[in-house]
């Protein structure tokens, strides 16, 4: 994930320091892209996994949630259109790495860190606030679950925007090596879409 | 295994180093850089504190902190998963990503300090090569199908009369929820992914995987997941089946939570693994290795890895929600608060029927390889051998339910899903038949290798027929939870897994550890397993139909004479793998030096030495045709070169490019009517005594020379640089071309690989010279003839073969 940096003068190397050779050229961008996009894909299926579940016990029952548990759809909203924007942030931080500009860089991705970071501090807030636990119901469960498995990965997504932003302020990314940004946006967006999915089909529907 | 490759490595250094001095690796005390050392205090380190914390919240929260049946699942959960975190952190997994992470360097220079093996003991550290990783692997996943296999004796141990003798019904439930767990998660399919681990990259002409040091972690994480499921046993086994089906697993006692976790990280290193091997295929093939020519067991690995990438995630769901079930008294799986039962089966399944193809194809992969190469003929079937590989894979996810047609499922998904698995028997018969094919008029050489692929393919049909039984409804009604049931599964998993890794280990065991097995004990295993296989497990079809249950310590007293036997024979099928044990580690130390290529296959593992060089390849071979043309004559698989001549040197000596027929301006007929003569010299190439051979050859006729010449390891001296003897050699190559071309033969050259054997090998198919010139130094100095290079390649080349002796010591040949 590392940045492809010019240290090595005119020979291109990849993050580990090998030269790049006639192996990389087979097809795709970047081993390390399409290694994420296959991770991302496994990471669907986790989320598969409890949308499979969350949707048997949703149909299993005639009437639902089950002992009437309400969750803030308005509120909630507005979380998820804190999130939203942050993708928007995301991808300025990443076009300004593109065009070498660096304090776009650095303001979008403090911005998208910020928004996550609010993000999951509203999330821990209606958890307060809902007024029920895990162990409440079959609702609770899945809906725990669904949302708790989302805050992780926007803790980790966090996280590698953390690690992204000290990079970017120790400048090390440029216009022709933003690789590590342009994964750890590839998650973030990646994140954001399975929110979105997961506010429209348990908040929302 | 590399130790012989010491004195290529420093070569092969100066195209990692690309000019960069080594960085200096300061050595730091045991206790802080990464070593078994560090990986037990930091493993435990990091358990006790993040179960302290856990224990602190709880307190503040207002629960039991430490006591009672619910604080110690919460603190066991989290000492177990930091526990594994930490061993991987301290053993050294983490070192190179920690500075990325705190953006200490912003690209640090890959020094290769941990890749590639030097002593034994590098085996035991993280360490980034694919072949070791390899090694490593299918030595650890061996070491679990010992522990693994005991468990099942004491199985059968119990087994052998009705009644409970030896162990409690509780126990026994351990023994096969054990058995099974390791056998699944930490032997077979991690052992698949230890031996193409080794041969993937190889077979792609790459010189590793596309993340090694994901590859490490990958491999790092399987033992603390074992050792996770063993330690089960210290607070009472996990005893709800491999399947842990709910609501059991629910309500079982605490070994269970050991289950959960241990199915994660042995889960998330399956990942970790597909991720690498799919991007390696995808990114990491040679130049000209289109798809189409790829070896079949890449496309198997190819078509696995996308299994367990889409499939995993849903054991790790299920284990996850079992979990929370557990520790958080959730509701997933308890109807009695709103939750489902048969959801488990349902997520379980999704996993766990793909899972059994991830058991299986990379199984066909080698099979594949292994028919075809020791049939001597070329597969039949390729394309749709690959076809319905990546069939296989795709029906694999439409077939889940019928593990669960009398779970009380929707009725309505019976049908579908019989006849989804019934359809699955069609690409699976695809490729029975293409093996079968390829056996047909074959010049089959009967190694142990390929008697474990003759002895799959009859267990398999086996295995596979009656798993088509236990897809027709009524038939599984009636045989659901009987011995039926286990009798097909061992059929599929040992009869066909197993086989598939036996066959496996034996015909790549030449190319992993440099050394030939011992053949004779080879066969005597295959025939023990073989027999006592088949005597354990085919009775059990018997005792199926006849309604014995499976999973339980007793058992009616009419089952008792077939149960004796089984039992019996289980026992001399466990004593048959001693004859592996032996056979492997007496070989790996004192079997024969294995030649570069003993199956004479065709793919690329088998073109570089036994075992590789450390980087694999100096260049990336030039693929130019299908792995199997085996008898098809101008066929080849790969050029496969030592390094490139330097580009100073490509300008001036354009004689020495790979097109012989191009440099001579000859017309193609008069060359193939010319006598072509082929001379093979290295430090004699100038030599007076050659060029006077080769003129009293062309005396008379017109003749056509290549000249060759396989740069071989200068010997005396410890550190060589390739390029130096990539230069001398062509420097005195070209001072030969000259001399030749001054006496009016027209002549040309290249420099080739370092073995002298295979080079001249390479040439005599490939250009068809009439005969050979071979100059060596003399008898006392020459390592060609202290490794009888004239005598063997007189043997085997079939044409005269002429042998000049060239005394450099005593007249200083060529300009260099």
């Amino acid at each position: 994930m590392t940045s492809i940096a010019a240290a090595s003068g005119a020979t291109p190397r990849d993050e580990g320091g090998h030269v790049v050779s006639a192996y990389h050229e087979s097809l795709m961008r970047s081993p390390v892209f399409l290694g994420m996009v296959m991770f991302i894909g496994s990471e669907i299926m986790l989320f598969g996994s409890f949308f499979t579940a969350y949707f048997y016990i949703r149909f299993s029952h005639s009437q639902y949630p089950l002992g009437g548990f309400e969750i803030p759809k308005a509120s909630t909203g507005i979380n998820t259109a804190i999130l939203v924007a942050s993708s928007f942030t995301m991808h300025w931080a990443l076009v300004s790495a593109k065009r070498g500009k660096r304090l776009g860089l650095i303001v979008g991705l403090g911005l998208t860190l910020a928004m996550g970071l609010t993000f999951l501090g509203l999330q821990m807030r209606e958890y307060h606030d809902l007024g029920f636990v895990p162990s409440d119901g079959a609702f609770p469960t899945t809906f725990f679950a669904l949302t708790g498995l989302h805050g992780m990965h926007v803790l980790v997504g966090a996280t590698l925007l953390a690690i992204a932003f000290n990079r970017a302020i120790r400048g090390h990314y440029s216009p022709d090596a933003h690789l590590g940004l342009e994964v750890t946006g590839l998650y973030w967006h990646f994140v954001d879409v399975v929110w979105i999915f997961l506010y429209t089909v348990v908040y929302l529907l | 295994m590399a130790v012989a490759h010491g004195a290529e490595l420093s070569g092969h250094g100066h195209a990692h180093g690309g000019g960069h001095g080594p960085v200096q690796v300061q050595q730091r005390s045991i206790w802080l850089r990464g070593s078994w050392v560090r990986a037990i205090w930091v493993s435990f380190f990091f358990g006790t504190v993040v179960a302290g914390i856990a224990a602190l919240i709880r307190n503040r929260l207002g629960f039991e902190a430490v006591s009672g049946q619910s604080a110690h699942e919460v603190l066991l959960t989290f000492g177990l998963v930091f526990w594994a975190i930490g061993f991987t952190v301290g053993i050294g997994c983490f070192d190179y990503w920690w500075g990325y992470l705190i953006g200490s360097h912003k690209w640090e220079q890959e020094d290769h300090s941990a890749h590639g093996a030097y002593s034994w003991r590098d085996y035991f550290k993280v360490n980034t090569d694919h072949k070791v990783i390899g090694i490593q692997y299918l030595v650890l996943t061996f070491i679990f199908f010992l522990i693994g296999g005991a468990l099942a004796e004491g199985v059968r141990a119990e087994l052998a009369t009705p009644g409970t003798q030896i162990v409690s019904p509780g126990t026994y439930n351990g023994l096969f929820s054990a058995h099974a767990t390791l056998m699944i998660f930490l032997f077979i399919i991690p052992s698949f992914a230890g031996l193409a681990n080794f041969v993937v990259p190889l077979m792609l002409g790459a010189q590793d995987m596309a993340f090694p040091r994901l590859n490490a972690l990958s491999f790092w994480l399987l033992l603390p997941a074992g050792l996770i499921f063993l330690a089960s046993f210290a607070v009472g086994p996990f005893d709800a089946g491999w399947t842990n089906y709910a609501p059991l697993s629910d309500k079982t006692g605490v070994g269970d939570t050991f289950f959960t976790i241990g199915v994660q990280f042995a889960g998330a290193s399956s990942i970790a693994t597909a991720v690498n091997f799919l991007v390696t295929i995808v990114t990491m093939r040679a130049p000209g290795m289109s798809f189409w020519r790829m070896p079949l067991l890449v496309w198997a690995n190819l078509a696995t890895s996308s299994l367990v990438v889409l499939g995993t995630p849903f054991i790790a769901g299920s284990q996850f929600m079992v979990l929370y079930d557990r520790i958080m008294h959730t509701h997933f799986f308890d109807p009695a608060g709103g939750g489902n039962v048969v959801l488990y089966q349902h997520i379980f399944w999704f996993y766990s029927h793909p899972a059994v193809y991830i058991m299986m194809l990379p199984g066909f992969g080698i099979i594949s390889e292994v028919i075809a190469i020791h049939s001597r003929k070329p597969i039949f079937g390729y394309r749709l051998i690959a076809f319905s590989t990546v069939a296989i894979g795709v029906l694999g996810f439409t077939v889940w339910a019928h593990h669960m047609f009398v779970s009380g499922m929707a009725p309505w998904l019976r049908i579908p899903m019989m006849a989804t698995t019934m359809l699955i028997a069609v690409p699976t018969g695809i490729k029975i038949f293409s093996w079968v094919a390829t056996l047909w008029d074959g010049v089959i050489h009967l190694t142990t290798a390929m008697l474990f692929a003759l002895g799959f393919i009859f267990t398999f049909v086996i295995g596979g027929l009656s798993g088509v039984f236990l897809a027709v409804i009524p038939v599984d009604i009636n045989v659901s939870d009987t011995y039926f049931v286990v009798a097909h599964i061992h059929y599929v998993l040992f009869g066909g897994s197993v086989f598939t890794i036996y066959a496996g280990i034996y015909h790549w065991f030449p190319k992993m550890t440099g050394r030939m097995y011992d053949e004779r004990l080879g066969r005597l295993h295959f025939w023990l397993t073989f027999i006592f296989f088949n005597a354990t497990f085919m009775p059990m079809h018997w005792l199926g139909l006849q309604g014995m249950p499976r999973r339980v310590a007793d058992y009616d007293p009419r089952f008792a004479t077939l149960n004796f036997i089984i039992s019996i024979c289980a026992f001399l099928l466990g004593a048959s793998t001693l004859v592996f044990l032996y056979n492997i580690i007496h070989s790996w130390a004192r079997g024969p030096i294995a030649p570069a290529n003993p199956w004479r296959a065709l793919s690329l593992e088998w073109q570089v030495s036994s075992p590789p060089p450390i980087f694999n390849f100096d260049e990336p071979p030039q693929v130019v045709g299908g792995p199997y043309e085996f008898g098809v004559p101008g066929a080849r698989h790969a050029i496969v070169t030592v390094h490139e001549p330097e580009p100073a040197f490509a300008g001036a000596a354009p004689a020495t490019l790979k097109a012989p027929e191009a440099t001579t301006g000859a017309s193609q007929g008069l060359l193939t009517s010319m006598r072509h003569i082929l001379v093979v010299a290295n430090q004699t190439v100038a030599g007076d005594e050659l060029i006077d051979a080769v003129r009293s050859k062309a005396a008379g006729e017109p003749v056509r020379v290549t000249v060759i010449c396989p740069q071989n390891d200068p010997s005396g001296e410890w550190v060589v640089d390739d390029r130096e003897v990539a230069q001398a050699t062509r420097a005195r190559l070209d001072a030969t071309l000259d001399r030749l071309r001054a006496a009016g033969i027209e002549a040309t050259g290249q420099v080739v690989d370092r073995d002298p054997y295979t080079a001249v090998m390479d040439e005599v198919e490939s250009d068809r010279p009439s005969e050979i010139i071979i100059s060596t130094l003399p008898q006392t100095r020459s390592g060609w003839l202290r490794r009888d290079l004239v005598e063997r390649v007189r043997h085997d080349a079939k044409i005269p073969v002429e042998h000049v002796v060239v005394d450099v010591g005593a007249k200083p040949a060529g300009g260099a």
